[in-house]
């Protein structure tokens, strides 16, 4: 099922063109990677899906972005609402300053989600989620920035899906992270994925590869294939895509 | 220019001792009939001998394979091309196997009388030996059309081994004096017949290497007295 849809996606910064007729259906409950060299666009690509780009300023959006069958880029879209069923996951875990509690708990009290009294039992399951749980669960007062910074990022997707998202964007989460952190990173999106539709963008193929089943290549602003992820790493359609994924270029 | 300088020169000679390997097998083919032919014990020798090197080179060439999948993380074609290389190896190696097996059965034939001249077993050596080298051309021209025209002489052994199975099959009825020299020649023959199927193997690999596609090239007709596989 098509959970986000873009149809001819443009992105201009000021006059230059970052994003050239980006068309591309993303599945949910299926984990979409999108590779491709430093500025080719798969970070501006993955921005567009939560309106994340809006805030700079001299951009402008051609084209429509579907979240479920609806243009979040149409008039009168609830931003706010979209950034609740669209979280994000950055580079850095960026935990706030507070305890690990109080950050999984942030969104819920903004949101209003916690009206029930039921916040600890949405902080359980939302640790339990990100396979944190176990390693705080005796510490929930402690600072976040006390973690290591594979667990600072597990609370991170904790804190993203702590407001019930549909979808996670995940923006070279491991790339500040470990070989033995990035792996639990990895284990966890295979589970995750069995409730949300995650994309990734990622300068590691052979991330790509371990953990995605769609696969994205971007080149110059322009999505020169997408395919199952087997696909693309035994018998990529395109030359540039046989030619970045094997190391000949990029 | 190739950002992997390093990684493309190890293909290339993975690609070098592929064909060493596979001119290795090629020459034990030729010699271990034209040893049953000519009944030079010497030269059977040296085929089986050869067939240790055979052994040992295709061993390294997996070796690399291997050592290349897990340092270079090879994808798509480089891939396609590591692993059918680890294919064909295989089959060439077997395929030395068979060679090695028809010098052996010269050996055991020694100093007994010829049972006939040997005339369509060398023309199956023939045909299996151009087979084998044509085989190899098209992996590395990578040419999955010409690899599917060279599975069609496969037929061509077939036919020649069928008839050869009849023939000694007559002598064995005739005189029965014959019966282990007839099926001396019949063990030679399947060997041959053996090897010319593993020739439509590598032929699959190059068809794999060349479109990513595995496919199964049927051997048509079927052999009346089977040795399809």
């Amino acid at each position: 099922m098509d959970k986000i849809k873009t149809e001819s996606l443009y992105f201009y910064y000021k006059s230059k063109l970052a994003l050239s007729d980006v068309s591309v259906s993303i599945q949910h409950r299926q984990i979409t990677a999108l590779i491709g060299p430093s500025g080719c666009g798969k970070s501006t690509f993955l921005r567009c899906l939560n309106r994340m780009n809006d805030t700079i300023p001299g951009i402008r959006v051609e084209g429509r972005v579907l979240l479920d069958g609806q243009d979040i880029y149409a008039s009168g879209s609830d931003v706010v609402d979209l950034r609740r069923r669209v979280g994000m996951v950055f580079q850095r875990p960026n935990p706030f300053p507070q305890s690990i509690f109080d950050n999984v708990a942030f969104g819920p009290r903004v949101l209003g989600l916690d009206r029930n009294g039921n916040l600890d039992s949405m902080v359980e399951e939302s640790l339990r989620g990100a396979a944190l749980w176990d390693d705080v669960k005796d510490n929930l007062g402690q600072d976040a920035l006390s973690l290591s910074l594979g667990q600072q990022q597990r609370l991170c997707i904790a804190r993203a899906i702590a407001v019930k998202p549909e979808v996670i964007l995940m923006d070279e989460p491991c790339s500040a992270l470990d070989p033995i952190a990035t792996l639990e990173i990895e284990e966890l999106m295979q589970k995750l994925k069995e409730n949300f539709c995650i994309v990734i963008v990622t300068h590691n193929m052979q991330q790509a590869a371990r953990a995605s089943d769609w696969t994205g290549f971007f080149w110059l602003g322009e999505l020169v294939e997408f395919n199952v992820t087997q696909a693309i790493f035994t018998r990529p359609s395109q030359q540039r895509t046989e030619d970045y994924i094997t190391g000949r270029a990029g | 220019m190739s950002i992997r300088t390093a990684f493309d020169h190890e293909l290339q000679a993975l690609r070098d001792n592929l064909l060493r390997l596979g001119s290795m097998v090629d020459t034990a083919i030729g010699r271990s009939m034209q040893a049953l032919k000519e009944r030079d014990q010497a030269l059977a020798q040296q085929v089986i001998s050869d067939d240790e090197k055979i052994n040992q080179l295709r061993f390294k060439i997996e070796e690399d394979c291997v050592s290349l999948i897990a340092r270079q993380q090879p994808a798509a074609h480089d891939l396609r091309f590591i692993v059918s290389i680890m294919n064909i190896v295989l089959d060439l190696e077997r395929m030395g196997d068979h060679a090695s097996g028809n010098a052996t059965i010269a050996l055991r034939m020694e100093g007994q009388p010829p049972l006939k001249p040997l005339i369509d077993l060398p023309r199956m050596a023939q045909i299996s030996q151009e087979m084998l080298r044509a085989s190899l051309d098209a992996f590395l021209a990578e040419n999955a059309q010409e690899a599917l025209s060279i599975t069609r002489r496969d037929d061509q052994v077939d036919e020649l081994y069928t008839q050869i199975f009849r023939e000694l099959i007559s002598f064995m009825i005739e005189d029965p004096r014959t019966v282990t020299r007839a099926m001396y020649l019949l063990f030679s023959a399947h060997n041959l017949e053996r090897i010319a199927d593993r020739v439509t193997n590598i032929c699959e690999r190059v068809v794999f290497l060349a479109t990513g596609q595995l496919l199964e090239i049927p051997s048509e007709p079927e052999s009346e007295i089977g040795g399809g596989g």
